[in-house]
């Protein structure tokens, strides 16, 4: 649990506490500004897709890693590559729907939420709805340039986060699902 | 441990998107804004930051230990030079200042400094609030990347 | 263990205080609100002896009849009193610097938590249980 001072260490990373305290800020500011948790679920999915548009771009430039053949192999670089690069973290990829459509993400000592204890009375809240906006603006940019001479090509990506703050605040589930079917078709 | 780019991005969409949300007559306010969010995660930064220290002794002490320990674990550098005229006034200068290195050099970005230290202003005053000291800090970029922190004791 | 904890803001307010039984609170508050003084004694004499260690951790700020008296004090001059039996003394000088390193780690965890407003009063679970687990009877 020591994500303490990051004194000598990589230059290219920050300080874990100040990203975590700067996201709690901003969430806090947000069910401030809207006081609604589905409003601020969106707004924060709306950030988090801003972000993800460039941070493929990063990702892309930085990691070497070549085009992904499968949704398979896609969410074993989300899991061991991205989320390890920018957040230090390596969730579990699991729970494959039997088409091969659709997993999770399982996130144990979730950073974003290091010291939260969530207000009472806002169990709709998605503390970490920003990373289901960055995945889908990832994973949309990435499909594009895969996909991009393909004319029927058609992506409804669903993603889900459930905050099991409540449960357990260490523990975070993000779901992500692909209709892969007009790809088939080409 | 987040990577800075990821840091950067944040800091960035949370800016434009307090300018996305805002009315056209409300822009000064998302500066306080920006500035207060800073507050609040000085606040927290100097707490964790001076768990291990010893208690400082005076107003000097606890300026030094800004310019070294926070600024070392924030921006992963020292001040370059502190200066003081020893009524209250404190000039906090970095020649290279991690959060416009970002920025291009051109004079034409020098308008957008402003939003981009209003964080960081909010978040040396929030530390040393926490620490006893009330101030007003403010910026001034007159060549990129390098910033002068003026700090203006508040005394009661 | 401890039978009174306590979190006094740096404006001398109390934030927190949970004491064991329940009943003798306000007792204790008066115990923690005369512990004060002496902590603002112990913290502005320092300085006049350059040796000095200007540790946290202040010590013994008094013993009474049945209660000993331990203060804390943080950088941002949050101060922590715990009170402890005098007939408990098993506890020796390390036990209490642990037991103020606990409170103090707990505190700091807590205050980063971005929905507390720094200054109101601590109703954190997480914090309650840490004071909790330094006054369970062993």
């Amino acid at each position: 649990m020591s994500r303490q001072s990051t004194r000598g260490g990589d230059p290219r990373k920050v300080n874990g506490e100040l990203f975590t305290l700067t996201y709690g800020a901003l969430v806090s500011q947000l069910l401030k500004d809207y006081e609604d948790d589905d409003e601020v679920n969106k707004q924060l999915e709306k950030m988090g897709y801003n972000i993800g548009v460039r941070l493929i771009e990063d990702f892309l430039a930085r990691s070497n890693t070549g085009r992904c053949n499968d949704f398979r192999e896609t969410a074993d670089v989300i899991a061991k590559v991205g989320f390890k690069m920018y957040l230090g973290i390596t969730p579990v990829v699991s729970n494959w729907s039997p088409a091969g459509d659709e997993f999770s993400l399982l996130i144990e000592n979730n950073p974003l939420t290091d010291f939260v204890e969530l207000p009472p009375g806002h169990s709709s809240l998605c503390f970490s709805n920003l990373l289901c906006g960055v995945l889908k603006a990832a994973l949309e940019m990435v499909r594009f340039l895969l996909y991009s001479s393909c004319s029927f090509f058609h992506l409804s990506f669903v993603c889900f986060l459930f905050h099991t703050a409540f449960v357990s605040p260490k523990f975070d589930v993000i779901s992500l699902l692909v209709d892969f079917g007009c790809c088939l078709l080409c | 441990m987040a990577d800075e780019v990821v840091f950067e991005y944040l800091h960035m969409e949370m800016i434009s998107y307090l300018y996305r949300t805002a009315e056209k007559i409300e822009q000064d306010h998302c500066i306080s804004k920006l500035e207060s969010l800073g507050f609040r995660v000085g606040q927290s930064l100097s707490e964790r930051f001076t768990k291990d220290s010893s208690r400082f002794k005076d107003e000097l002490d606890t300026m030094k230990f800004i310019c070294k320990d926070f600024w070392n674990s924030v921006y992963k550098k020292q001040v370059d030079n502190l200066r003081t005229n020893h009524q209250g006034v404190y000039v906090l200068q970095d020649n290279k200042f991690r959060f416009l290195t970002q920025i291009s050099s051109g004079k034409q970005y020098m308008d957008a400094a402003p939003k981009y230290l209003a964080f960081p202003c909010g978040m040396i005053r929030g530390a040393l609030s926490n620490l006893g000291i009330n101030c007003v800090v403010t910026a001034e970029v007159s060549a990129m990347p390098a910033c002068k922190f003026q700090i203006q004791i508040q005394r009661l | 263990m401890a039978v009174c904890v306590a979190v006094i803001a740096k404006e001398n307010y109390p934030l927190y205080i949970k004491t064991i039984p329940t009943d003798n609170e306000l007792k204790f508050q008066y115990t923690v609100h005369t512990s004060l003084d002496v902590v603002e004694e112990k913290i502005s004499s320092v300085g006049k002896n350059t040796n000095d260690l200007r540790e946290l951790y202040l010590g013994l700020l008094y013993p009474t009849e049945d209660y000993k008296v331990y203060g804390y004090v943080t950088n941002t001059k949050v101060k922590f009193v715990i009170v402890v039996e005098s007939s408990n003394t098993s506890l020796r000088d390390n036990e209490i610097r642990g037991m103020f390193r606990k409170l103090h780690n707990g505190y700091v965890d807590m205050l980063c938590n971005p929905f507390y407003t720094p200054g109101e009063n601590i109703t954190s679970r997480l914090f309650d249980n840490t004071v909790l687990s330094m006054m369970q009877q062993d």
